[in-house]
């Protein structure tokens, strides 16, 4: 029998340069520490997965990596997060710039109030003016990475709000990608689809991970053990367990982390 | 195996290992009696083991539906997934276990009329199955405890049978040797022989499964053989 590392089809390169660094961070809304003392390496072009329970901390630590957090005067994030070993979290960033280097996909679908053209065409536009033809050709080439060009091409000027729930979500991912990040945040992009969008979307990041470093939070334990190559469980603002994604699902080492996959608390 | 947020699932996994326990009992009561139903030429007792191994396919289906069934609902993880593969694993095992006996049931009968050499060439059987039956009993309590240290142990004294095996495969030869119409009642019982020595080998599969459901590894070392009737090509002499 093969050792439950090579059973998996995704291949784990542990070579792989890191690309966000994580060390000893906390995070505070108001008085509440949310996360405490987080050490975690995201490794390039690989897909890592936060999972744990409602309040664990995972979605406060996706929404770090982008800065969201410095909207609001009551949250504080200490320690270090080093994007290609520059700290994210010191005051000195350029949060627009970090912000097209680190793209976020939501939950709900988030198109804007605009055509499906417009809607990839607004990232790129945020940050470069490219000529018209260049530009058509990226919102081309965003659309067809996000699988969804063959279903928009002859609708390109009519509202991305008019689109399914999963065209919509590959609406979204298009604009992110249009932007050319390195890094693509996703908070659980297929909580609200069904399971062929669901298909779809997982079928996309398997594609994506070739480009980009990928965070995924997941409450869909099997999603996350189908796509990530590595795992972090929190539980209570603390990483339990941060591992080889089959390790974690076939043979975690904490107790508290089988407990949490196998569906024993939550 | 216990404590899931869905309880109905702790039920489905006590279940399976329910129908286990029950399997694993049916095939240790099957090699025991074919063994006296061949050293006591008991032809009723035989019929009787033949037709119970009807049963024991039937619960081998019922365990692997079953799992099978919980896998698709459940999407089981970790140790929870290790539980269910090993069930189906394990029962399949022991499916294979009452076929072996079945077959020596089979055989009892086959040679009920037969000549038959002294009385200690069976002798030689009934304590290998005796041997076996301990291994078989062992590895199954091992499995109802979730006791790896208990299964490894199973597994190493398999070399044992094998050595006996060995032994008695020369001793067959012998008397076959000696009296040509000892031949169809020996090479009847070589083939139970290699029956018992196979129900030996099924134990010590279950307990590397069960190493495995425990551990979450397989085992990296080989299991040592001492059974050499493979390579063994000189005739013993008269007196060996």
């Amino acid at each position: 029998m093969l050792s439950t590392l090579e059973l998996s089809p995704q291949t784990l390169d542990a070579d792989a340069p890191v690309r966000i660094a994580v060390k000893n961070l906390d995070f505070y809304y108001g008085e509440h520490k949310a996360l405490k003392n987080i050490n975690l390496d995201f490794r390039d072009r690989h897909v890592t997965a936060l999972i744990g329970p409602s309040g664990c901390g995972k979605s406060t630590l996706l929404r770090i990596f982008n800065r969201i957090y410095s909207l609001y005067p009551e949250q504080k994030a200490t320690g270090e997060i080093l994007l290609d070993g520059r700290n994210i979290i010191s005051n000195n960033v350029d949060v627009n710039e970090l912000r097209s280097r680190i793209g976020m996909v939501f939950q709900k679908p988030t198109p804007f109030p605009m055509s499906i053209y417009d809607n990839v065409a607004f990232g790129i536009r945020l940050y470069e003016k490219p000529p018209k033809s260049e530009l058509d050709d990226r919102v081309e080439g965003a659309l067809r990475r996000a699988a969804l060009w063959d279903e928009v091409k002859d609708k390109l000027k009519s509202s991305g709000m008019g689109l399914s729930g999963g065209q919509q979500q590959r609406l979204c991912i298009a604009r992110t990608i249009a932007q050319k990040p390195e890094v693509i945040l996703f908070d659980e992009p297929t909580s609200a689809l069904d399971p062929i969008s669901t298909g779809k979307i997982e079928d996309l990041l398997e594609q994506l991970k070739a480009d980009f470093t990928i965070v995924i939070v997941t409450h869909n334990m099997q999603q996350a053990a189908r796509i990530s190559q590595y795992t972090a469980f929190m539980y209570l603002g603390e990483v339990i367990e941060f591992d080889a994604t089959n390790t974690i699902f076939m043979n975690p080492h904490k107790k508290q982390t089988q407990d949490y996959v196998t569906g024993r608390f939550g | 195996m216990s404590d899931h947020i869905v309880r109905s699932y702790d039920a489905d996994l006590e279940g399976l290992r329910r129908s286990l326990a029950e399997m694993g009992g049916m095939s240790e009561r099957m090699l025991g009696d074919s063994t006296v139903a061949l050293v006591r030429r008991d032809t009723a007792l035989a019929q009787k083991i033949i037709s119970a191994d009807q049963r024991l396919d039937n619960l081998q289906r019922e365990v692997e539906e079953k799992a099978v069934l919980t896998i698709a609902r459940r999407q089981p993880l970790a140790n929870d997934l290790r539980e269910l593969i090993s069930a189906i694993r394990i029962a399949a095992d022991i499916e294979r276990v009452g076929d072996l006996a079945k077959n020596i049931a089979k055989r009892a009968v086959a040679i009920s009329g037969q000549f038959s050499p002294p009385h200690r060439a069976v002798v030689g059987l009934e304590h290998m199955s005796r041997l076996v039956q301990a291994q078989l009993k062992d590895v199954l309590d091992a499995y109802a405890a979730s006791n790896e240290q208990k299964a490894m142990e199973v597994w190493r004294r398999d070399d044992e049978i094998d050595a006996l095996y060995t032994s008695l495969f020369r001793e067959l030869l012998t008397y076959m040797m000696e009296d040509p119409r000892n031949i169809t009642f020996c090479t009847h019982l070589l083939f139970c022989a290699k029956n018992v020595e196979r129900i030996g080998d099924h134990t010590t599969n279950i307990a590397e499964t069960i190493h495995y459901l425990v551990t979450g590894q397989s085992i990296d070392e080989t299991r040592p053989k001492l059974d050499t009737t493979n390579i063994l090509v000189d005739l013993p002499a008269a007196n060996g």
